[in-house]
């Protein structure tokens, strides 16, 4: 943990960055979906060749077809996504004057270039399909939790004057909150480790259960605690109701799976149930990140026993931000 | 600490590429000292024997799926069948078992490879035949008779993997598969529906059942094979089998109409196989 007290922070939120920051998270949202399409639709190797598609960046029409049309807007949305993070690094460079958001929107630069790469390298070594393919996705999350971050961080609701209240011990929502980020975190590379047949279904099961026996945990500890503070409240209830949400997205995907095992093709409802799940698997992370955060900024660390405790007072949310 | 973050990168990156172009040169190493492994030739002494039979099937023909391929117009506008082609059965006789042979001689010897292609054509957006055996190091033709582009993916677990894009017109694609391997799934990715399989063996001694279930496999050593019959779906049965010098034997066998081939990815368990 860094001291920001000691350096200038902005006095206000960049407005303008906090709302590149929502349209690259909704472009990655549809980068997602796109993603979903293709590995659903068993597209993965639709088009052979990598960067460029048919020997070309923008493709004949009449190559845009079947398969092609998910894995190429897929690839498109990607580049997209690419562009627009490079104008959110490049303008947090320069705008931001907390040093933690530059290096953060840095960080979310790399995490696109390196997703691409290992999007490329899925397309040169087909052989290794699932061994690139299960870290594609892990990034692919990971990067979507930066992207989060970054609003969460330039949100008018992070700057406002906060009180500050200690952390109980025993169960410290700071630690239960990021133990439940790391938990959905590895159960959604388990799903896509399922999707692309590197594991079976049992550990993306086994997953789903320590999942919601921590979501429970997480949202009733926050609703006992905070049940007025509608800051932290808030993003616990729409985490419940997207875990309920998923899990019968999950059991619907499966079953229809299952169902569709002896088809000559991937079909409907397959394919909607499946891209519906990852889509509402990553908003689950996106708010169990949300409330992660939100935790670190208004609760302090539970003091030791013998040491002066101090019941609340108010902070400024920037400066807080220093110990995310 | 720009430069740190950027130099990180591209040492995982670097690193990535390494390891996967590593296991890719290990393959085609494996694959080299296969072929430098020396049997004797197999020398015919005119006695060889005839293997025939039947492939029953037992219970009713599954209800043939329909493909939909609307996906794309060339395909859909095509004349030809538009079903599913996986379990072909016809008066109780199943079509495209792949049979082969299995130890005794044709282990101890190796065969000469015969220079004519064979050929796997897209026409109707589908692979004809849907199964196709082939010797070790025979060449491998690849046509595309249709209106529109494919991509043509076999998935080998031994031989080295390819996905080749053929458009339409294009000329043909010609492969060759080094190391024996029972079966090969290609795939089409551009149309998903679009599946064959491929039986590469070291020898010639095989044979692919006709729309009647009947099959021959000729010029058999004479000795004590296991005789394996595999199908897409209801999977693999064997026989053990004794040819004796001339002798023409017949092998029928029957596939229940239950069976299926073993694990999908819809199983329980884990399927990660490491390079």
């Amino acid at each position: 943990m860094t001291d920001i007290k000691a350096r200038p922070v902005n006095d206000t939120p960049n407005r303008g960055l906090h709302r590149l920051a929502i349209i690259l998270c909704c472009m990655t949202v549809a980068l997602l979906i796109a993603g979903a399409l293709v590995t659903s639709n068993e597209a993965g190797d639709s088009v052979p060749d990598w960067p460029l598609s048919f020997g070309r960046w923008l493709i004949r029409s009449n190559n845009f077809i079947a398969n092609v049309r998910y894995e190429y807007s897929h690839r498109f949305i990607a580049g997209l996504v690419g562009f627009t993070t490079l104008a959110l690094a490049v303008w947090a460079y320069f705008a931001e004057r907390r040093d933690w958001m530059r290096r953060l929107g840095l960080i979310a630069f790399a995490g696109v270039v390196a997703q691409g790469m290992i999007g490329g390298m899925r397309v040169w070594f087909p052989e290794y399909k699932a061994l690139i393919a299960v870290p594609h996705a892990l990034v692919a999350q990971s990067f979507f939790a930066v992207a989060v971050s970054i609003v969460v961080f330039t949100s008018r609701s992070w700057w406002l004057p906060r009180e500050m209240k200690s952390d109980e011990k025993g169960l410290a929502l700071r630690t239960l909150t990021g133990t439940t980020v790391l938990a959905v975190q590895i159960q959604l590379v388990l799903g896509a480790g399922f999707r692309h047949q590197a594991f079976g279904i049992a550990p993306h099961i086994v997953g789903a259960v320590v999942v919601s026996v921590l979501i429970a945990i997480t949202v009733a500890t926050v609703v006992r605690r905070h049940r007025e503070n509608s800051y932290l409240a808030r993003p616990a209830k729409f985490v419940i109701a997207l875990l309920i949400v998923q899990l019968g997205l999950g059991i619907g995907a499966y079953l229809a799976r299952l169902t569709s095992a002896g088809e000559p093709q991937p079909l409907e409802p397959m394919i909607s149930l499946t891209v519906a799940h990852l889509v509402v698997g990553a908003l689950t992370l996106a708010m169990v990140v949300t409330l992660m955060l939100r935790c670190h900024q208004v609760l302090a660390p539970a003091r030791q026993p013998g040491s002066s405790s101090v019941e609340s007072h108010k902070i400024h949310s920037a400066a807080s931000g220093s110990a995310v | 600490m720009i430069k740190r973050i950027g130099t990180i990168c591209l040492m995982v990156m670097l690193a990535a590429v390494l390891i996967a172009v590593g296991c890719k040169g290990t393959k085609n190493k494996n694959t080299a000292s296969e072929e430098a492994g020396g049997k004797p030739q197999y020398a015919s002494k005119g006695d060889e024997g005839t293997i025939t039979g039947k492939i029953s099937y037992d219970g009713p023909a599954p209800e043939l799926k329909k493909i939909d391929m609307s996906q794309d117009a060339n395909c859909a506008g095509s004349s030809g069948d538009k079903t599913a082609d996986d379990i072909l059965v016809a008066d109780g006789k199943l079509a495209n078992v792949f049979v082969y042979l299995k130890g005794g001689p044709v282990d101890k010897f190796s065969f000469p490879t015969p220079s004519d292609p064979v050929t796997l054509d897209q026409q109707g957006c589908r692979y004809h035949p849907r199964v196709i055996g082939i010797q070790t190091n025979q060449p491998f033709k690849v046509t595309n008779s249709d209106s529109t582009t494919h991509n043509i993916h076999p998935s080998p677990k031994v031989n080295q993997e390819w996905n080749q894009m053929q458009a339409q017109g294009a000329p043909p694609i010609e492969k060759k598969f080094p190391r024996p391997e029972t079966l090969i799934p290609v795939k089409c990715n551009q149309h998903p529906w679009m599946k064959a399989n491929i039986g590469v063996l070291a020898h010639p001694y095989f044979a692919v059942s006709a729309k009647d279930g009947t099959y021959t496999i000729k010029n058999v050593p004479p000795g004590t094979y296991t005789l394996v019959f595999w199908h897409e779906t209801k999977g693999e049965q064997t026989q053990q089998v004794t040819i004796a010098a001339k002798e023409s034997k017949t092998q029928d066998i029957t596939y229940k109409a239950g069976a299926t081939a073993g694990a999908t990815s819809m199983q329980i368990g884990p399927t990660l196989v490491l390079p």
